[in-house]
């Protein structure tokens, strides 16, 4: 999983903008969001963020990996990352 | 965790355009809260081949005090310390300035993403094999008419066959190419024509949108401007030809003039600067208001300024007096202060 070329990432106080320069779209995620991005721009797959924020965040894994899983069907719909696995 | 989509274009810079529900989404994130600009439009020199009717920059000659190679890379230093992710450079024609390449360079090899627009005449097959090297997000071609004697009568001195073949190299070398394409009384009935042209040559995107009442474009208004039925008939080919290529060749337009703009930006001004060949920066294309000089002033000193400028009586008051009197756009490159 990683970014579409031309897509840039930036934190901002209010969150991160995610900028996709090829549409001249922005998009701005919350703090959750911002750290699954950070974890794509690491070089993390799917299944190693979902269980990265599972050990993180208290709360229901089966939750936290569906809210994950819509977060990043939304970034590949929204051209801003290629799945690979 | 959500993301929140200001689905507006960028081609009149950062920031959503005047709609209430994006607005009320975004509600917190105002151009002010940015810790620096997201795009750059930077007009890199004054020099132009052509002498176009509409041109908003008014280019034609080089100017003395224009920045030199190096104040343009001290520039590009300063644009990704302050971790700028997008950049687009015009002129003039950015293609006669002798450094152009150097500054592009600089600014890829930092992985920022840029944008060239050109009117083509100087994009032969080597300079196309140069452009493709660097990668870039896109370079834009002033394309504005389908045929050689519509183009060439708003484009003095222009030559359409020789866009057609840089749009043509450029695909070839598999650079991401777009057109732009600006209507006006003389061509505004090509609209649709041109549209197929861009799809055939094979484009990744095609521009368009009202012309924007500014600098040659505002002083030659009367002979430019379509009427509000060719407009209709305009954006109606637009969403045909849209809907047409979907999925096979990129059709932006914005919808909005100049004026609609500015009532805009006085309530939300964009997260981005115009640079000026000389190193100043503009506060937005259609006023006068110059917030910084880069020869002078940090970009991140210049940021700041920005920010407090859109906040003073003299801009706020003369912005409203030029969405109440328009003419008063002709004044836009009579730089003023501030």
């Amino acid at each position: 999983m990683n970014f579409i070329e031309h897509t840039k990432v930036r934190k901002e106080k209010f969150g991160t903008v995610v900028f996709d320069t090829l549409t001249e779209k922005i998009f701005i995620t919350d703090q959750i969001g911002a750290e699954i991005l950070q974890l794509i721009e690491q070089g993390k797959n799917l299944p190693q963020i979902i269980n990265m924020l599972g050990d993180s965040y208290d709360g229901d894994k089966q939750i936290i990996k569906k809210d994950t899983l819509a977060f990043a069907d939304e970034l590949k719909s929204n051209n801003i990352i290629e799945l690979q696995e | 965790m959500d993301i929140l989509a200001e689905d507006k274009k960028l081609s009149r810079l950062t920031n959503p355009g005047p709609d209430d529900e994006l607005r009320a989404i975004l509600k917190g994130s105002n151009f002010d809260d940015y810790k620096s600009p997201l795009f750059i439009a930077w007009q890199l020199n004054s020099a132009c081949n052509l002498g176009c009717l509409h041109c908003c920059e008014e280019a034609g000659h080089s100017t003395p005090d224009e920045m030199t190679q190096k104040q343009a890379l001290d520039f590009c230093r300063q644009i990704v310390d302050l971790d700028i992710p997008y950049v687009a450079i015009s002129g003039g024609e950015p293609l006669l300035c002798p450094h152009i390449f150097d500054v592009c360079e600089f600014i890829r090899g930092n992985d920022i993403s840029l944008k060239i627009e050109t009117n083509g005449e100087f994009i032969d097959e080597q300079t196309a094999g140069k452009l493709a090297e660097l990668k870039l997000r896109s370079v834009q071609v002033s394309l504005d008419g389908a045929t050689a004697e519509t183009h060439e009568r708003l484009r003095l001195r222009g030559d359409w066959a020789g866009a057609v073949a840089a749009c043509k190299s450029l695909v070839e070398n598999e650079v991401n190419t777009e057109i732009v394409f600006v209507p006006t009384k003389f061509n505004i009935h090509e609209i649709s024509d041109i549209i197929d042209l861009a799809y055939s040559m094979g484009v990744y995107g095609f521009y368009t949108g009202k012309i924007m009442r500014i600098g040659r474009a505002a002083k030659n208004w009367d002979i430019l401007c379509p009427s509000d039925e060719e407009y209709k008939k305009f954006f109606d080919v637009l969403q045909e030809k849209t809907a047409k290529y979907e999925g096979k060749m990129k059709i932006y337009h914005y919808p909005y003039d100049v004026v609609e703009e500015l009532k805009y930006r006085l309530e939300c001004p964009s997260a981005s600067l115009l640079v000026i060949p000389n190193g100043k920066v503009k506060l937005i294309g259609p006023l006068p208001f110059i917030c910084g000089d880069l020869k002078k002033e940090s970009l991140s000193q210049i940021w700041e300024n920005y920010k407090k400028a859109w906040q003073k009586t003299e801009v706020v008051d003369f912005t409203r007096k030029v969405i109440a009197d328009p003419k008063l756009l002709a004044e836009s490159n009579n730089w003023r202060e501030i």
